[in-house]
C-alpha cells in the first residue's frame, strides 16, 4: 500500500480546492507588495496550478510550458557548472520583465513585472512568499495520497467519447 | 506527471513525440495544429533553430473538453530529433505522461531509429521510467517512401513492447490523428490506474479502422522476446554517448563498455585544453588546475604546510620543474640554466650538467639562495614533483625571461610567470641586490649545497658540488686579475708614500 502510495504520489500531482485557495492568497499578498502584473504557479512539468493578478494577452499554457523549459535548461546548466540547481532565472525586457523563483521540488513561481516596480523589490518579496508557498506545497506533498486520483468512475469511458467527438 | 487540479477543474498530461531527426514529429503536431477545432487547440509554440530544425521542443496543447466535469487538457511536445540535443531531449521528457514514438520508415534510417529509441530508454530510466510501463504509440511515417522496409520489419526491430503502432505520412496528415488519439485514451486510462493500461477493447475496434496493425502474437510457449532478439539493443552506442553532454557521468544500468569509451574521449579533450603548452600565456590558476587534473603531484607539497605566500612558490616551484627537465631529456640546454638551482636546490643536480659559462656573481650567489630555497619551499619538494610531473612537464617548455625573473627575486609571485621576454631587462637589473644578500654568508653554503644536493638527487649527489668547481675557476681569474693590478699599484704607491716618509723621519733625526 505503501508502494501504491509513493507511485500515486509520483505520478499525479493532486491540487484540491482549499490548497489553491492558500496558495491564491499568498500570490495576492505577494503582488500586491511587490507590485507586479500577475505571478503563475507552475509546476516542474510546465503544468499551470494558478494564475493572479491580470491577464496577459499570450496563452497561458503556452507560457507555463516555456517557462518549465527554461528553468530546466537552466536546472542542466547549474548541474553542468557544480550547483545543484539556480534557484531563480530572471529576464529582463524594454516593459515587461519576469523572475521565476523555485519553489520547493516540484514548482515553480512565475512573476511578470513592468516599470511600476523593478526586480529588486519583486525579489525581495518573492523570497519569504516563496518560503511560505514551499510550506504549503510540502504539506500537500507530505498528505497521504488518495488511493484513488478522485476523478469520477466513468472518466475515463467519458474521455474515449470526447476523443471520438473531437478526431 | 498527470496534473489534478480540482480548484480549476482541469487535468493536465504531458505528451511528447519522439524519434530521430527529421522523422515527421514537428510535423505531427503542425498537422494537428491545422485540423484540430479552434476550440480545442492552442497556440503551436517552436523553439527552433533558423533551419526549422527543432532547437527545444514544439509545443501545443490541446484541449479535450469537458470529460466527466473536468476540462482535460494534453500538452504536445516534440522533442529535438538530432542526437546531438540529447539534453535538451531528456528535459522535455520530465513529467511526461505517454509517448509518441515516429520512427522513419525508410530502410536507411533503420540505425537513427534503433539509436533514438535505446535513447528514449536510458532518458526516461532517469526519471524512474520505463517503456514498459509508459503509455507508448508508435507511428511508422513515411510510408509513401520507396525504400520504405515492410511494417513487419519495422515491428520486429523497433516494438519490443508490443505497443500499439500505425503507418502514416505525416505531410498529407494521414495517420496523425489515430496515433494522437490511440496514445491519449491510454494516458487517460492510465490516469486511473498510475500505470500502464490493458490494451482497451473500444480502442482496439476503433484502430482497425484506422490503420493500427495488431503487434505480433508472442507464442505462448516459446521464450518472451528479447531486446537482442528484436534488434533493440539496449546497450547505448558510443556515438549516442559521445554525443550527449553527460559523457562522463556513468549512467545506471549502461553497459561498461560504453563507458569506457566515454572515458577514452573524455581524456584527449582534457589534455587539448586551450594554452596547455603555453604556460608563459596561461594564468597560474589555470596551471595549477590544470596539472591537478593530470596528477595530484602539487598536491603534497601545497598541503606540507609551508610558510605564507606558498602557493606562489609552489608554482615557480613546478615551473622550474619543468625547464629543468629539459636538459634531462636531452633538449637544449637553456640559457641562464644556473639560476634555477638557486631558487630550488634540490634540483639543482641535473642542471648542474648542464654546460655554459656561469657567471661569476651567480656562483657567489646561489648558496646563500639555496638556503633560503630550503626554509621557503620546503625540502621534500622537489624530488616529488620532478618524479610526478615529467610527463606534463614537457609540455610547458619555460621562457628564459621567466626563469631569469624568478632567480632576481627569491620568491617568485604569481605575476612573474606570465613576463614575456620584453620584461627581462628589469629583471636583469635586480641581480646586483640579491647578489648583495647573499655575499653575507658565502661560506657556509657550502655544506648546505651537497647536502641538498644529497636529498635532491640521491643518484649523485656528493658529485654536485666538486663538480661545479672546475667550471668556476678559470671564469673566475679574468675578473680578479684587473683587481690584483689595482691592488698592487695602490700597495705600491702606498708603500713608496710610507717609504718616503720613513726616510725623511730617518734623515730629519739624522
Amino acid at each position: 500500500m505503501a508502494m501504491m502510495d509513493q507511485k500515486l504520489r509520483s505520478e499525479r500531482l493532486v491540487f484540491y480546492e482549499k490548497d489553491v485557495q492558500r496558495i491564491d492568497e499568498e500570490i495576492d499578498g505577494l503582488l500586491e507588495l511587490s507590485g507586479s502584473r500577475c505571478a503563475f504557479l507552475i509546476d516542474r512539468d510546465g503544468h499551470l496550478v494558478t494564475r493572479r493578478g491580470d491577464a496577459v494577452q499570450s496563452s497561458l499554457e503556452s507560457i507555463a510550458a516555456l517557462v518549465a523549459g527554461s528553468f530546466a535548461a537552466t536546472r542542466e546548466m547549474a548541474r553542468l557548472l557544480g550547483e545543484d540547481e539556480f534557484s531563480t532565472l530572471s529576464h529582463q525586457g524594454e516593459r515587461e520583465s519576469i523572475q521565476i523563483s523555485l519553489v520547493g521540488e516540484r514548482a515553480l513561481l512565475a512573476m511578470v513585472f513592468d516599470q511600476r516596480t523593478n526586480l529588486g523589490m519583486v525579489r525581495y518579496y518573492a523570497v519569504e512568499s516563496v518560503r511560505r508557498l514551499t510550506e504549503i506545497l510540502t504539506e500537500i506533498d507530505g498528505r497521504e495520497a488518495p488511493t484513488s486520483s478522485g476523478l469520477a468512475s466513468d472518466f475515463s469511458a467519458s474521455a474515449a467519447e470526447a476523443l471520438d467527438r473531437l478526431f | 506527471m498527470v496534473q489534478i487540479n480540482f480548484a480549476q477543474k482541469q487535468v493536465n498530461a504531458k505528451v511528447v513525440y519522439y524519434g530521430p531527426g527529421m522523422s515527421g514529429k514537428t510535423t505531427n503536431l503542425e498537422i494537428v495544429h491545422q485540423r484540430a477545432p479552434t476550440p480545442n487547440r492552442g497556440d503551436l509554440t517552436s523553439i527552433s533553430t533558423d533551419g526549422d530544425r527543432t532547437l527545444f521542443f514544439d509545443f501545443m496543447p490541446l484541449d479535450l473538453g469537458t470529460v466527466a466535469g473536468m476540462r482535460t487538457c494534453f500538452q504536445l511536445y516534440t522533442v529535438p530529433g538530432q542526437v546531438y540535443y540529447n539534453s535538451t531531449r531528456k528535459l522535455v521528457l520530465q513529467g511526461v505522461d505517454g509517448v509518441v514514438f515516429v520512427a522513419d520508415s525508410s530502410a536507411s534510417m533503420v540505425e537513427e531509429n534503433l539509436e533514438s529509441m535505446r535513447n528514449l530508454e536510458q532518458n526516461l530510466a532517469e526519471y524512474g521510467k520505463s517503456l514498459a510501463t509508459m503509455p507508448l504509440i508508435i507511428q511508422f511515417n513515411k510510408r509513401d517512401l520507396p525504400d520504405a522496409l515492410p511494417v513487419e520489419e519495422l515491428q520486429r526491430l523497433l516494438n519490443p513492447y508490443n505497443a500499439p503502432c500505425f503507418e502514416a505520412i505525416a505531410n498529407s496528415g494521414q495517420g496523425v490523428f489515430p496515433t494522437l488519439k490511440a496514445l491519449a485514451a491510454r494516458v487517460l486510462e492510465s490516469i486511473h490506474t498510475g500505470s500502464r493500461p490493458a490494451p482497451a477493447a473500444g480502442i482496439q475496434a476503433g484502430l482497425t479502422q484506422t490503420g493500427f496493425h495488431q503487434p505480433p502474437a508472442i507464442p505462448a510457449a516459446g521464450a518472451p522476446r528479447t531486446l537482442q532478439q528484436t534488434g533493440y539493443n539496449p546497450a547505448p552506442s558510443i556515438p549516442m554517448q559521445q554525443s550527449a553532454p553527460q559523457q562522463g557521468h556513468p549512467q545506471q544500468g549502461h553497459p561498461q563498455p560504453a563507458l569506457q569509451g566515454q572515458g577514452v574521449g573524455m581524456q584527449p579533450a582534457m589534455a587539448m585544453q586551450p594554452g596547455h603548452g603555453q604556460p608563459g600565456m596561461m594564468s597560474p590558476q589555470m596551471h595549477q588546475q590544470d596539472a591537478l587534473s593530470r596528477t595530484t603531484v602539487h598536491a603534497p607539497p601545497m598541503q606540507g604546510g609551508m610558510q605564507p605566500g606558498m602557493q606562489s612558490i609552489s608554482m615557480g616551484g613546478g615551473q622550474q620543474q619543468q625547464q629543468q627537465q629539459q636538459p634531462m631529456h636531452g633538449q637544449a640546454p637553456i640559457q641562464g640554466g644556473m639560476q634555477q638551482p638557486m631558487q630550488h636546490p634540490g634540483m639543482m643536480h641535473p642542471q648542474m650538467q648542464v654546460p655554459g659559462p656561469i657567471p661569476q656573481q651567480q656562483q657567489q650567489q646561489h648558496p646563500q639562495m639555496q638556503q633560503q630555497q630550503l626554509q621557503q619551499t620546503g625540502y621534500g619538494y622537489a624530488p616529488q614533483g620532478m618524479g610526478g610531473l615529467q610527463p606534463g612537464m614537457q609540455m610547458h617548455p619555460a621562457p628564459a625571461a621567466t626563469m631569469a625573473q624568478q632567480q632576481a627575486q627569491a620568491q617568485p609571485n604569481l605575476q612573474m610567470l606570465r613576463v614575456d621576454k620584453g620584461q627581462a631587462g628589469p629583471a636583469a637589473a635586480q641581480k646586483p641586490r640579491a647578489v648583495a644578500q647573499a655575499k653575507p654568508a658565502p661560506k657556509s653554503a657550502a655544506k648546505p649545497t651537497s647536502k641538498a644536493a644529497a636529498q635532491a638527487a640521491p643518484s649523485a649527489p656528493a658529485e654536485a658540488a666538486p663538480r661545479i668547481q672546475p667550471r668556476n675557476q678559470p671564469m673566475a681569474t679574468p675578473g680578479s686579475g684587473k683587481k690584483r693590478l689595482v691592488y698592487a699599484g695602490v700597495f705600491v704607491v702606498i708603500a713608496l708614500g710610507v717609504g718616503a716618509f720613513v726616510a725623511k723621519m730617518v734623515l730629519s733625526v739624522l
